[in-house]
């Protein structure tokens, strides 16, 4: 059966009218200034506040997106408890694609007009559409970028996720403090924005704590194979590896480098930073050091009750990716109440100003927009992370 | 309501950009998929030229593209000349590793940031871009109805035919390729600024295929197939949007599956749905051009010394001598496999000789790719198994023909000069008298693939005419045919050598051979068992025993 | 020399991967770009039989192999049977079996979510080898084994069987085996279900080796896969195994003395180079001559 141009024709049209009627909902383009009465806990609004989540749910970053999809819903489980004010919260698929990320986000601000947008996964993608927002007045909350350049966009963004550069120097100097470090062995992959920050942040670190660098190792972030570069990074002998990577070269680079007989210590960066590193490496992950900005160790009643309301409602445990979710949903919340508004602007102002807001993540505040909370040096031992001394 | 789609529609537009990039070389029927890597160069290149400041009042732009442009164009080239002898997959696969290494190489690269990419200020408006691409849509508009855009037709449909009716096939192709670079140069510089942001890795593996499925769904046969692909291509993911198709992997799901329907029921992509509506005409009023006239009767057309072809231990053409003269009807006459189409092929230049040595209208038989050379010469012919250019109608192919007395159109085309239409009707016109000549006038708008076996051959004949040959080779051309059609083409052949054609007749049909031709030439096993005039030959006792048949001269059909 | 085996392992996972790809090339003159779906899926699969359904991960090879089968049956009849005869086949071949790629990724995605997944530690066996100062696993033999046995078993059926010598019958020309009374579609389906099988058995292989499968596994491999089967020659299995174990090795010493970053642009390098001064590849049939 070929098609003819008369189907064509109306399955085309039919498909235009559809998107313009839906496009049609809201007239404005500007998010209802909602304004309610009370403040903090006792705000009230009417009407659902519309937040916007820009998320990789397929392509390259699905696994992140996924997370941090679960942790938003999570968030939104919890808040529905708190009375007074409600969220709508619309989820939407980039396909790690930074040009489906400017329709996204172009819908966000203009056609179904949200108060603050979540996102994007990659920062990557953060460079191209967060620009957008700034120039159209709307805030923008990163929950996963982490690399320079995010918060210089304009005044219009925030982050909660700590870049490499506040995690990796305290992670260097408690490695060294612990384990003696002289000489290393860096490898990173340099095919991909966050670890490629993450390994500047180490050379610096590792600069300034004197300690030398034998070797330095690239691979993709596709790789899976890493036994030619353990090999020679094994001929190096260096008192530990010290790896920029993301969470799929984690797993497997440990695992070879014990099979292959690597048995110094190996220190990762917000990559490793995943409950899958001990459940897929098992033994291989023991010792393993993991500089990170989420504590999933930590016992604060903030921490407690997430992992508790995360494993009921997914089962498994959470990644860093869906803690930093959690949070900032729990910061949207803190700022729409503090000016009791939804309004972009009152929001805009209110983010920035939060300050010690309990999270599991820590007490959390803003400052110039970035985030500030205390990171953490964790070491594996015994199947899980612990804080390392 | 267009500015809440503004990006969007900006996507739509440099999409198609990028789409045409490939448009450009799959017209030529070659399959480069290098074209992200070029757009990554040009892109990067870009940043280190474009100012920050306007430059008397016009976008910084204006320095940015040109440049971009020239980098595609350049590296275009010169992956060009060693990637050019490639043909099908094994260029894909060779274009497709160049794009990976331009990927691999820039990331390294400290200048372009690596990973972690250039930002850039947006420049680029939905304006800008949409200009672009009427600048870019109105090039390949042009293009189609020119010279060029049909010779590069012909080259996709049929490369050796092409390049035996004059066609510089290296050259043509070439050209594709700089296109296609200059495009995906500009492509590059305008999403570079347009994203604010440029990186590497986005123009991998993965961008380079969907250039690719956009340019294919769109139609590449038909110029407005990358707009149609794009604007298809990005509409998909808001029409799921639209209709609350989850966020997903329905939506990945659904994209791929509507992609295969695509593929599978439209052949010739989105563009086939648009009627052709209007398929160049013959002019009544136009005469055909004046013609260069043909060489005196008797003045040498080619003279072969010692000529030999030989494929490894074979020897297909051993030692054949030849002289042969305006005015004369040569037939080639011997059993399958004696070497015929072998000589012939070294006579209009598509083979090259391993020994011996010939001239031909002036040109010395030399190393293969000069075939066009002497089509310029005027050789023409036609192939034992019709080669005709499938998917063009019978007026176009006849036209392809007359490459060689036409003149270029394309440069005046752009500026609607109306010196290229009369240049185009005079080659029409050209073209149409040759399909009158040979009886096809009245099919002129039928596609080529749709003609009976007979008509083909005919047409292959009109199309060999329309280059105003001095040589005209024709093999086989009374194969399949009965003795009526037989006896016709005799009486055409015999009417071309009136006209001052010099004839060289490959033919199986021997009572034909010896009622056309002035002269024969018998081959057996490459070598030349016997010469002379139509009687000697029927009579001559070597060329029955090889041939003709022991039971002598009454048995003349094979 | 440790290194020269971690270029033979892994080389002989290229190599079986890039015997797929050659297969159907040389049989049917088609490219078959969903090869690497069925390679990651098949991957994915192979981990759910072992941890999931606790087969045994000898099992499980076999299990794959059949499933890889049906996937390449299915890629036949969905992208490549309909396009038979329209001349625009080549690149309608490309794009039809990029689509049923994507369907495929789609329904991984579905199924198994985002994730990479790894097999459980206790799947695999321990034992390993110490030989002069190199280490090997058990597991690494197999695999060797394994992708060495299954391409001697292709190049035995090709060359001796009855369906061996309708593919190379099909391969020459189809029209004329037709006539010659070879069922052209028979054999096609045929060369699909084994290029995938044995494309499905590298996906479940490569996942033992390195202890994952992730979503990207496919594309990474296909582009190397493209290469191998340039440098050993389109259609030449000798030369897919030749190619695939060349380029493990060219990429270690890559590793070794040139620098890892440069590692990928081996493959590429070799490619070219190939193509230049022998575009028929190592093995690769001469040209025909056109006329």
């Amino acid at each position: 059966m070929r098609l003819r141009t008369v189907h064509v024709a109306s399955a085309a049209t039919l498909a235009l009218l559809l998107t313009g009627c839906a496009g049609d909902d809201t007239t404005d383009t500007a998010a209802p200034p909602q304004t309610g009465e009370g403040s903090g806990d006792s705000c009230v609004l009417e009407d659902p506040v519309p937040v916007g989540a820009a998320l990789s749910l397929t392509g390259a970053a699905a696994s992140y997106g996924q997370s941090q999809q679960k942790g938003l819903k999570v968030a939104l489980d919890d808040l529905a408890e708190k009375e007074g004010v409600t969220y709508d919260l619309q989820v939407e698929d980039d396909a790690t694609d930074p040009k489906q990320g400017i329709a996204v986000f172009e819908q966000f601000i203009s056609r179904d007009p949200v108060s603050i947008i979540l996102g994007p996964t990659l920062s990557n993608a953060a460079k191209t559409t967060n620009p957008i927002a700034q120039e159209q007045g709307v805030p923008v909350l990163g929950i996963s970028n982490t690399a320079a350049g995010i918060t210089e966009i304009g005044d219009w963004i925030f982050r909660d996720s700590l870049p490499e550069t506040a995690v990796i120097p305290q992670t260097i100097a408690k490695a060294k403090e612990s384990l003696g470090l002289e000489k290393v062995v860096v490898m990173y992959s340099n095919d991909d924005a966050f670890t490629e920050s993450g390994y500047q942040a180490f050379e610096a670190a590792l600069a300034d704590e004197g300690i030398e660098t034998t070797e330095t190792l690239t691979f993709s972030k596709a790789d899976t194979d890493f036994r030619a570069l353990l090999t020679q990074a094994k001929a190096a002998q260096p008192d530990a590896i010290v790896v920029s990577g993301l969470i799929e070269a984690a797993i497997p680079l440990v695992t070879q480098a014990r099979e292959l007989g690597l048995d110094m210590p190996i220190i990762g960066g917000n990559g490793f930073n995943s409950p899958q590193l001990m459940a897929d490496a098992g033994e291989a992950a023991e010792g393993v050091v993991v500089g990170a900005a989420w504590n999933s160790a930590s016992e604060s009643a903030e921490n407690a009750a997430f992992l508790e309301a995360f494993r009921a409602k997914h089962g498994g445990d959470p990644d860093q990716f869906a803690a930093q979710a959690y949070t900032g949903m729990l910061l949207v919340d803190a700022a729409v109440r503090e000016g009791c508004s939804a309004d972009r602007a009152a929001i805009q102002e209110n983010l920035g100003g939060l300050s010690d807001i309990p999270t599991p993540l820590g007490s959390f505040s803003f400052e110039e927009r970035e985030p500030q909370h205390p990171a953490v040096v964790q070491v594996v031992e015994d199947g899980a992370f612990t804080v390392l001394d | 309501m267009l500015s809440d789609y503004s990006a969007t529609l900006t996507l739509i537009a440099l999409t198609a950009i990028f789409a045409y990039s490939f448009y450009a070389v799959l017209l030529a029927g070659q399959l480069s998929l290098g074209q992200a890597g070029l757009a990554s160069l040009a892109g990067f290149s870009a940043t280190i030229v474009v100012p920050d400041d306007p430059i008397a009042g016009l976008s910084p732009l204006v320095v940015g593209i040109p440049v971009g442009m020239a980098v595609g164009a350049l590296v275009a080239f010169l992956l060009g000349l060693p990637v050019m002898r490639l043909r099908g997959v094994f260029l894909a696969i060779a274009t497709l590793g160049f794009g990976e290494m331009v990927r691999i190489v820039l990331i390294n690269a400290e200048w372009t940031g690596g990973a972690q990419g250039t930002t850039l200020p947006k420049l680029v408006t939905p304006g800008i871009a949409w200009g672009a691409l009427l600048l870019v849509a109105y090039w390949f508009w042009r293009l189609g109805g020119s010279r060029l855009g049909r010779a590069l037709a012909a080259l996709r449909e049929d490369e050796l035919a092409a390049r035996a009716m004059g066609v510089d096939v290296s050259r043509y192709r070439m050209t594709a390729f700089v296109t296609s670079g200059a495009v995906a140069g500009l492509y590059g510089v305008l999403i570079a600024y347009f994203s604010r942001f440029i990186t590497p890795d986005d123009f991998g593996f993965s961008a380079a295929v969907d250039g690719l499925v956009t340019a294919v769904v769109g139609g590449s046969l038909m110029f407005l197939g990358p707009l149609l692909g794009s604007a298809f291509l990005t509409s998909v993911p808001e029409v799921q949007r639209a209709l609350g198709v989850e966020a997903g992997w329905i939506r990945p799901f659904l994209s791929s599956a509507l992609l295969l329907v695509v593929i599978l029921f439209l052949p010739g992509g989105l563009s086939s749905l648009i009627p052709r509506w209007r398929s160049p005409k013959v002019d009544p009023d136009v005469s055909p051009p004046e013609l260069a006239p043909l060489p005196a009767r008797g003045s040498p057309v080619l003279s072969l010394t010692g000529l030999g072809k030989a494929y490894g231990g074979l020897h297909a053409v051993r030692d054949v001598d030849l002289e042969l003269r305006s005015g004369e009807v040569l037939g080639l006459i011997g059993p399958n496999g004696a070497g015929k189409t072998t000589l012939v092929n070294l006579i209009s230049g598509l083979a090259a000789p391993t020994s011996g040595s010939g001239t031909v209208l002036g040109r010395e038989l030399g190393p293969i790719g000069r075939g066009h050379l002497f089509a310029k010469a005027g050789v023409s012919r036609t192939f034992q198994h019709s080669k005709l250019f499938d998917r063009l109608t019978v007026l176009e192919n006849a036209l392809v023909g007359a490459h060689v007395v036409s003149r270029p159109t394309l440069l005046r085309r752009l500026l609607w000069l109306p010196s290229a239409r009369r240049d185009e009707q005079r080659a029409l016109a050209q073209a149409g008298a040759q399909l009158t000549r040979v009886g096809l006038g009245d099919r002129a708008g039928v596609p080529a693939g749709e003609l009976a076996y007979g008509d083909r051959r005919r047409l292959e004949i009109a199309r060999a005419l329309a280059g105003h040959p001095t040589l005209l080779i024709l093999d086989e051309p009374a194969a399949g045919m009965n003795h009526v059609e037989a006896r016709e083409l005799s009486t055409l052949i015999r009417s071309l050598a009136d006209d001052g054609i010099t004839v060289l007749l490959i033919e199986h049909n021997v009572r034909m051979v010896l009622e056309t031709c002035t002269r024969i030439l018998v081959l057996n096993f490459g070598e030349v068992i016997a010469a002379g005039d139509p009687a000697t030959i029927a009579k001559d006792p070597v060329v029955i025993e090889a041939y003709l048949g022991s039971d002598g001269p009454a048995d003349t059909r094979v | 020399m440790q290194q020269v085996l971690n270029g033979i392992f892994a080389g002989s996972i290229y190599a079986l991967f890039a015997i797929g790809f050659t297969l159907v090339f040389g049989v049917l003159d088609r490219l078959n770009l969903a090869h690497a779906a069925t390679f990651t899926v098949s991957a994915f699969l192979g981990i759910e039989l072992v941890a999931d359904l606790g087969l045994s991960i000898w099992a499980a090879i076999p299990a794959v192999l059949v499933f890889g089968a049906l996937l390449g049956l299915i890629i036949e009849r969905l992208a490549f049977r309909p396009l038979k005869g329209r001349n625009d086949a080549h690149f309608a071949g490309l794009i039809s079996s990029i689509a049923v790629g994507g369907m495929f990724m789609a329904l991984l995605l579905a199924r198994y979510g985002p994730d990479t997944r790894r097999f459980p530690a206790e799947a695999f066996p321990t034992t390993d080898f110490q030989l002069g100062g190199v280490r090997i696993t058990l597991l690494q033999l197999v695999i060797l084994g394994v992708s060495l046995g299954l391409m001697l078993g292709l190049a035995f059926l090709v060359n001796n069987t009855g369906l061996g010598r309708g593919m190379r019958a099909v391969a020459e020309n189809p029209h004329a085996a037709r006539v010659l009374g070879v069922n052209v579609d028979r054999v096609t389906a045929t060369t699909f279900a084994i290029s995938s099988a044995l494309g499905a058995v590298a996906g479940v292989l490569l996942a033992f080796y390195v202890n994952s499968a992730q979503m990207t596994m496919g594309f990474n491999i296909e582009l190397k896969g493209l290469a191998v089967i340039i440098v050993g020659g389109m259609g030449s299995l000798k030369g897919a195994m030749v190619g695939g174990i060349a380029l493990g090795l060219a990429e270690v010493f890559a590793v070794q003395y040139v620098g890892s970053s440069w590692r990928d642009v081996v493959a590429f390098g070799m490619l070219f180079g190939i193509l230049l001064v022998r575009p028929q590849g190592l093995f690769g049939p001469r040209q025909v001559r056109e006329v």
